[in-house]
């Protein structure tokens, strides 16, 4: 019984793990206002970063900041429905995104 | 007995755990509460067709304005190197309603920064309604550029699709751009998108 109580918990521990390192969402999901900004956890192996939202027309900027000279990478800004962009560096990074006119839903997620 | 019933639970529970994951991985989809990665799944499979190109210079090489319309439903406009067209990124809209209820889509990619003296490199690209007959961009300093226009097709639908490159000096100036206006073919106003670095 203990074998299988800790089984159990090995796999789940390593299948959540596995899920919390594809995806995070760091901003949200939530109601955005004007100006607000949210920013991921530090990380070499983030490449996608996105802000969803609920519909366009809502300007957003989503981009990757290294952690040497804090410098924006891949900066994308639109007001389409999925403002995504890719970072393709090795380099320690985390995903930043910005609600410029704010008033929407949304949520923002790296991979 | 008893041992037996536990062990048995402990296996459908685990079972149940890791089926229900993988169920939620498989099923995700768009939904803008949660990643969406069926949408970028879709967009690796999604042909990117080059709609208009972004011209070399100042040393930086040329990229392309690729749009791609995938399996979730979306149509996506990306600016990325000619010959990594997957590789960069942009915006994506209903396939139904590429320009979002505008009759102009505009997006801006940028690296360096956010300072805009330190951005080394600023691109525009963006979609066009057949009504629009021209685009300038806006700059902070007040000036305007014309930007190029070229004829495409989403579906069997006609539109104008444009990628721009803003000047190094400009950015060493701290100028960028502000805004991108449509006009119609009479020169009027028809629509203003806001942009800006930072």
């Amino acid at each position: 019984m203990r074998k299988l109580v800790l089984l159990l918990a090995v796999t789940s521990a390593l299948v959540f793990a596995g899920a919390a390192l594809a995806v995070e969402t760091y901003g949200g999901p939530r109601f955005w206002y004007p100006g607000d900004s949210a920013g991921s956890s530090w990380q070499p192996g983030w490449t996608r970063n996105a802000f969803n939202k609920a519909t366009s027309g809502y300007e957003t900027t989503v981009t990757f900041i290294d952690n040497v000279s804090y410098a924006w990478h891949g900066t994308v800004r639109n007001k389409e429905m999925v403002t995504y962009t890719y970072w393709w560096s090795s380099q320690v990074k985390k995903a930043h995104c910005k609600a410029h006119t704010g008033g929407h839903w949304g949520g923002c997620h790296v991979s | 007995m008893v041992a037996m019933f536990r062990r048995r639970i402990a296996v459908v529970v685990c079972a149940a755990a890791i089926a229900a994951l993988l169920a939620g991985a498989v099923g995700a989809g768009y939904d803008w509460s949660r990643g969406s990665s069926e949408l970028e799944a879709a967009l690796v499979d999604a042909t990117p067709i080059r709609v208009a190109d972004i011209p070399a210079a100042d040393d930086l090489p040329a990229r392309g304005v690729f749009a791609q319309s995938t399996s979730t439903g979306h149509f996506c406009l990306s600016d990325a190197p000619l010959d990594a067209p997957s590789m960069g990124g942009g915006g994506c809209n209903s396939v139904d309603d590429p320009l979002g209820g505008s009759v102009l889509t505009t997006s801006l990619a940028y690296d360096g920064g956010p300072a805009i003296e330190t951005v080394k490199d600023a691109r525009l690209i963006g979609l066009a309604a057949p009504e629009v007959a021209s685009v300038r961009v806006v700059m902070s300093d007040g000036s305007s550029r014309i930007v190029k226009l070229k004829k495409t097709k989403v579906g069997s639908r006609d539109f104008s699709a444009y990628g721009f490159r803003v000047r190094k000096s400009d950015l060493r100036k701290g100028i960028g751009p502000i805004a991108v206006v449509a006009y119609d073919e009479r020169g009027a106003e028809i629509d203003r998108q806001t942009t800006g670095i930072g």
